[in-house]
């Protein structure tokens, strides 16, 4: 425990350092960029051992610490969490440190610097603590430690707006926290979790509570359907690098919460499942269609974060069934899933936001439509994003496709009972669904950023080339993490069953036999070698063939018409409009067709549909009562008085007068 | 596989598999011909095509990365693969592990996603469009390949595609017939959708504008092309054989006339598929969706006689 806490203390050390080396930008730079990479490695060094069976470390600070003790621990769930943050923090702060440094002459980049160091040591102490105060305080300094880096371009008018939307809905989800642990304290002797889970688990009421407002809570920071509409334009306005960080680990922070609630609280009930299952369908089917439609490069990549919450979500949904029917090797499949799947989208999420800044910094735009052929000129980062979206698609051999076989495995072995054919044939319709689309909003993604000819009519001026080593190390870092789970599944398997069990505690028999665990992986890493040899085989073969040698280059066909002209590329609108067209309403895609011009213009249908319309009725309505306070002073005196009556009514009728 | 004499049977099949599968395109072209009172090419066309064109030299267009290049070997790779995990014999598959259908489903789509790339690599309208359209349709045929298997792991309770379509379901055959069937009508569909056969997509159209496979691979040549074609004859060979393996309970059979009896039945599929290009005209584009859910429809109709 004490080695995470130096981690983090170096990892503070780093934020400050390019605060403190004002004169000397570069040396500054290094400085932030090597602490924070040593510090995230050396805490994660506790987490590994723990993972690898280490006993739990815990540590408590006592004395006169508002709500009792502080404690933290690092149990196989919380070392899991830990490794998700600081996998993807030490690659996207090294990035950080060469991405901002072009822009160190007008905005204070040390600030930004600082701010991450901060958030990322506040994310550990969400995950670490063990009691409700120290909780509450990491969440509410990873909240705003998070604001201030969204509104780091404060300057635009989106940037300021999406951060009002993002402050408000985080502090909804404290509000609800606070109300959740008030619920479980009310039946507990203290406010430590342990003392949480001996109280809920006595009860038996409350929990019902307990539940709905930790979905609620949790569930707006995950950014599930219908709650999620603060998410796109935060993570779309903050440096790409926190949005990394952002929407790759502090959407997990729900997801953290969500299981930690089910571990304290023990057996969930079947409509907690339900609903789980019920937020995850719909985050990940609504979360992708939205992306599909998008045209701004990071909003398109924080809405797959919707849908990649959903995946999570949907093997909570499918594990809660599993323990509520007494399916233990479905309530493992399905937690192991989401578990994995939190790392897995960790990495590749991080992964595919550092390349979006590549592309973004290299070209001026987040336009994907005025984007092309960038391929050639950025092998490095098309590399890296082209692996990043392989795996978030959930394609074999990269690590989404495994958590994501949990998850399909999990639904189907569920089909068992009589609550699960229900599950099966939605789940796997629906994760399938979600699956196809993912597919066709990532091709058009790598087909339309990085092959093909650019589109931008005059790059002329601006020479696009491949980003730095400080930028293009920890992206290609981060890619062979997503390979190495792909080929490799037994490296993570066997820990994340460990987390599981901590999780559910109770024995899971069945599959928990590490023989099966190991057999499957063998299995699945055949399949991915198999692929891999016949595709080696296959360019051997090719090149032994000695026709691709003496190749003719020629331009692309034209189909006999005039030669194509960069601007006759289908374009990342087009490639999406018949998929799109056949969804009706629900990507909400307005045609705007004027006499001489055609374009189309996005709504998030949950935000623009229903939540703003409800805000401004709610001010109309409060408009109203402004009336009220006209500056007379016998107005408010009957107001008093009029209060005090209704109250005195209140107490002799309902409370009985003596 | 465990537990048991490994045999040659499952190796010899997927050989014999891979090696009539360029005929059925052409059995398909044929009686189509045939039906609509022409001659139409001869059986074995697809042969002399591929073997013309691997003799043939490449050309590249000059917007082409190694994406482009590298496309066809991996469509040809995932049909490869993909096909060592179905027990082709009605007994064993090469390949064989709890929820292996999860791994076809996405070898699949890996060979899609690599073709679709290569498509867009060239930068043209039309390859573009192609690449558009073939997303659009698999987007819809994901589901209902997930949701046929669903009624396969509800009727055999196995997860393994080697079950589902071998022993275990001829063990359960003659109980789930009514579901079976319907998988097997929802699988041929599917088969008609993803090898871009009539109702969804016409191989004998010429002109660009209406193609959907044929116009991603324009700007391919030689081997590479040769590659693309066998690609999809070959998974027009796998839909075919889980049609045959949903109808035909060849898990009683040995595996040597299990083998024999498949290739009867996918000369009866690609016939079938013929008959289907005879009789009825192309769907508008935008009811293909339509016609996929209307597959999914099927497997879900099974589902709900499984449960009776």
């Amino acid at each position: 425990m004490s080695i995470l806490l130096w981690g983090a203390c170096i990892i503070l050390l780093g934020g400050a350092s390019a605060s403190l080396f004002r004169r000397r930008i570069t040396a500054g730079d290094r400085l932030f960029a090597g602490l924070l990479a040593a510090g995230c490695l050396l805490g994660a060094t506790p987490a590994v051992t723990v993972l690898r069976g280490a006993p739990t470390m815990s540590a408590s600070l006592q004395g006169s610490l508002p709500g009792g003790p502080w404690s933290f621990a690092l149990d196989p769930l919380s070392a899991w969490f830990v490794l998700v943050i600081l996998l993807p923090g030490a690659a996207a702060g090294v990035y950080g440190a060469t991405y901002l440094a072009a822009e160190r002459a007008h905005r204070n980049v040390a600030a930004v610097h600082a701010l991450f160091a901060v958030l990322i040591v506040a994310l550990i102490g969400v995950v670490t603590a063990q009691a409700m105060m120290p909780f509450l305080v990491a969440w509410e300094v990873m909240a705003l430690s998070a604001y201030l880096l969204v509104v780091f371009e404060s300057e635009r008018a989106e940037v300021r707006r999406a951060g009002l939307v993002y402050i408000v809905l985080t502090h909804l989800s404290t509000l609800a926290l606070i109300g959740m642990f008030a619920a479980m304290s009310a039946h507990a002797g203290g406010n430590t979790f342990a003392d949480f889970a001996s109280g809920s688990r006595a009860s038996g009421s409350g929990r019902t509570l307990v539940f709905a407002l930790a979905l609620f809570g949790f569930g707006i920071k995950a950014g599930a359907v219908p709650m999620h509409f603060w998410l796109p334009g935060a993570h779309a306005a903050a440096p790409s690098h926190v949005s990394a960080l952002l929407s790759g680990v502090m959407l997990k922070m729900g997801i953290y919460g969500l299981l930690r609630v089910v571990g304290l609280l023990g057996p969930a009930p079947l409509w907690f499942g339900w609903v789980l299952f019920g937020l995850g369908l719909a985050s990940g089917v609504l979360g992708v269609l939205w992306a599909l439609a998008q045209h701004d490069l990071k909003r398109m990549l924080a809405y797959h974060s919707v849908e990649n919450v959903g995946i999570i979500l949907l093997g909570m949904g499918v594990g809660v069934l599993g323990v509520a029917s007494g399916q233990p090797v479905v309530a493992v499949l399905g937690f192991t899933g989401a578990v994995l799947h939190t790392m897995n989208h960790a990495l590749f999420k991080s992964l595919l936001f550092l390349g979006a800044g590549a592309v973004v910094q290299a070209t001026g735009t987040r336009v994907i439509d005025q984007l092309g052929g960038l391929g050639r000129r950025m092998p490095l980062t098309a590399t890296a994003f082209g692996v990043g979206s392989l795996a978030i698609v959930g394609l074999p051999p990269f690590n989404g496709f495994i958590s994501e076989w949990l998850v399909f495995r999990g639904l189907l072995s569920s089909a068992g009972s009589h609550e699960g054919v229900r599950f099966a044939v939605l789940g796997a319709g629906g994760l399938a669904l979600i699956g196809g689309l993912a597919l066709a909003c990532f091709s058009k993604l790598d087909g339309v950023l990085f092959l093909g000819q650019s589109r931008a009519p005059s790059r002329g001026e601006r020479e696009v080339r491949e980003p730095g080593a400080g930028m293009v190390g920890p992206m290609l870092g981060l890619a062979a993490a997503c390979v190495v789970i792909g080929f490799l599944p037994v490296v993570v398997l066997a820990p994340a069953q460990l987390v599981v069990e901590s999780v559910l505690e109770t024995a899971v028999g069945g599959i928990a036999g590490s023989g099966e665990w190991t057999e499957l992986a063998t299995r699945l890493s055949t399949v991915a070698f198999g692929v891999l040899a016949v595709v080696t085989v296959l360019l051997l073969a090719r090149g032994l063939l000695g026709r691709a040698r003496n190749a003719r280059t020629v331009d692309t066909w034209a189909c006999a018409g005039p030669p194509l002209s960069s601007r006759m590329q289908y374009g990342a609108s087009s490639y999406a409009a018949p998929l799109l067209a056949s969804f009706g309403p629900l990507p909400g895609v307005l045609e705007v067709r004027e006499a001489t011009a055609f374009h189309t213009h996005l709504v998030d249908p949950v935000q623009d549909g229903a939540v703003l319309p409800v805000w401004w009725a709610l001010g109309r309505l409060t408009g109203r009562l402004r009336g009220w306070q006209g500056g007379r002073i016998r107005w408010y005196l009957v107001l008093v008085i009029a209060t005090l009556l209704g109250l005195l009514f209140y107490l002799m009728q309902w409370k009985g007068a003596p | 596989m465990e537990g048991r004499a490994v045999t040659f049977s499952p190796l010899v099949s997927l050989v014999a598999v891979l090696a009539a599968a360029p005929a059925l395109p052409g059995i398909a072209t044929r009686t189509r011909a045939f039906l609509t009172g022409r001659r139409g090419t001869p059986v074995l066309q697809l042969y002399a095509d591929l073997g013309k064109l691997v003799r043939k030299n490449v050309v590249y267009s000059r917007t082409t990365t190694p994406v482009f290049r590298i496309g066809p070997i991996i469509v040809v790779a995932t049909v490869l693969v993909a096909a060592t995990l179905l027990p082709l014999d009605g007994h064993q598959a090469l390949l064989s592990f709890s929820g292996d259908l999860v791994a076809f489903a996405g070898l699949l789509g890996l060979g899609r996603f690599a073709l679709v790339l290569a498509g867009l690599d060239t930068g043209s309208s039309f390859e573009g469009m192609g690449a558009s359209r073939e997303v659009t349709i698999s987007t819809f045929a994901e589901p209902v390949l997930f949701l046929c298997f669903t009624v396969l792991v509800l009727a055999t309770g196995d997860l393994t595609l080697a079950g589902m379509l071998g022993e275990r379901l001829s063990a359960i055959w003659s109980t789930a017939m009514p579901s079976l069937a319907l998988t097997g009508v929802g699988f041929f569909m599917l088969a008609l959708a993803e090898t871009s056969r009539v109702p969804v997509d016409d191989p004998a159209t010429h002109l660009e504008l209406t193609m959907i496979h044929e116009v991603i691979v324009l700007d391919h040549s030689g081997p590479e092309l040769a590659m693309i074609l066998f690609g999809n004859a070959a998974k027009l060979a796998l839909f075919a054989v889980l049609v045959v393996s949903v109808l035909v309970p060849r898990g009683l059979l040995p595996p040597w006339l299990a083998v024999l009896a498949l290739l009867v039945g996918l000369v009866v599929v690609a016939i079938g598929i013929g008959v289907v290009e005879a009789s009825m005209a192309r769907l508008r584009l935008n009811r293909v969706p339509q016609f996929l859910v209307a597959a999914g429809a099927l497997a879900v109709v099974g589902v709900i006689l499984l449960l009776r």
